[in-house]
């Protein structure tokens, strides 16, 4: 559901680079965001057709960049990354763990455009 | 032609947000940011610290329901100045939201804002609002899992209410996990263990909160 409001300030940037840059139209833009952070890639693919329509960024790819969940675990001294975190380590099922990586919120990195 | 932007896309609603917090700076306001899942009583808790704290401090209230008036008559029914933000269907409040119903408080005559969220785990953590501190409840029948699902609200929150203790005999919540996820996700998490409706435990929330308001107030050298 986030992901129509996530997609409105995307398009706000796009739309303030596209006056200040002056270009008409937007081949691709490169988003980037932690996997733990809740944004899914195809509600946001989806919200982005929808909401792009008549603006520069109509019918422009969208790259994700997805930044892996990293946990540290106290137990063996690595640093992991996983695809589910579960409060504990995958390797040695300790319990002391933190959590370094994974929740970054969405930025937009790089667009290419004409 | 590659254009590198490198821009965080909530840029706009942050600036906004700190924008809001000049503001309370200004007129000495404390803001609280509430969120948890629907029901897991964010305006029980609302009303029990007002029930504590009313003789204390100025208190009002902005309640961000999606769309009915409920929360925010129960509030009223306290003589506490509130209002009903319309989110607009919206799963969660905002900096603009916040500062578009400023003008109905005399910010001035205020030293506790307490704004309750949208029910929802995952975008209230994302949008700012010019809050001095994030507060978030986890009811026990939601279970301990949370907090390792929805990492970034217990991310950003100072505090975790744990609420509805009351409800332990009836409802596998473990207690020990969802602690350990919770601080293996953000060490300084202060974790309070309440019920809001046998009032246990409540006073070390208040007792925390008055700390924060206190120390706020302060007259700084
Ligand atoms: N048993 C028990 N029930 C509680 C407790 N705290 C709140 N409740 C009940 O939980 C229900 C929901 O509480 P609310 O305070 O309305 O929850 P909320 O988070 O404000 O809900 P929304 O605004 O709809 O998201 C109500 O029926 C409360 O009476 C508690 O500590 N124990
Ligand atoms: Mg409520
Ligand atoms: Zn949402
Ligand atoms: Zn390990």
């Amino acid at each position: 559901m986030h992901e129509l409001y996530l997609v409105e300030s995307v398009l706000n940037i796009v739309q303030d680079y596209a006056v200040k840059q002056e270009f008409k139209k937007v081949n691709s833009i490169v988003l980037s965001f932690g996997r733990l952070s809740c944004i899914d890639p195809k509600s946001l693919q989806f919200a982005f057709e929808v909401q792009a329509k008549e603006t520069p960024a109509e019918n422009a790819a969208l790259q994700f960049k997805i930044l892996p969940a990293v946990i540290h675990c106290f137990s063996c001294g690595r640093d992991l990354e996983l695809d589910i975190y579960e409060g504990t380590c995958p390797r040695c099922k300790g319990e002391e763990v933190m959590l370094v990586g994974g929740t970054e919120e969405l930025q937009i990195i790089e667009m290419d455009v004409d | 032609m590659k254009v590198t932007v490198v821009k965080n896309v909530l840029a706009a609603n942050d600036r906004i947000a700190a924008e809001n917090r000049a503001l309370f700076d200004k007129n000495g306001v404390y803001v609280i940011n509430l969120m948890s899942s629907p029901g897991a009583g964010k305006t029980t808790l609302v009303e029990k610290t007002i029930l504590a704290l009313q003789n204390r401090y100025r208190i009002a209230v902005i309640e961000g329901d999606i769309q009915d008036t409920y929360d925010a008559d129960r509030i009223a029914a306290l003589n506490i100045p509130v209002v009903q933000i319309n989110t607009g269907g919206a799963c969660h409040i905002d900096g603009n939201m916040i500062r578009e119903s400023l003008p109905a408080f005399d910010l001035a005559l205020i030293d506790l804002l307490i704004c309750e969220n949208v029910g929802n785990l995952v975008c209230p953590a994302e949008f700012k609002i010019g809050e001095n501190a994030k507060v978030m409840i986890l009811s026990a029948p939601e279970g301990a899992d949370k907090p390792a699902k929805y990492p970034l609200i217990f991310q950003e929150s100072s505090v975790m209410v744990i609420n509805k203790i009351d409800l332990f005999p009836y409802v596998d919540f473990d207690l020990a996990k969802a602690k350990r996820d919770a601080l293996s996700i953000n060490k300084e998490l202060q974790i309070f263990e309440v019920s809001c409706k046998t009032g246990a435990g409540l006073d070390d929330w208040i007792k925390w909160l008055t700390d924060r308001i206190d120390d706020f107030k302060k007259p700084r050298v």
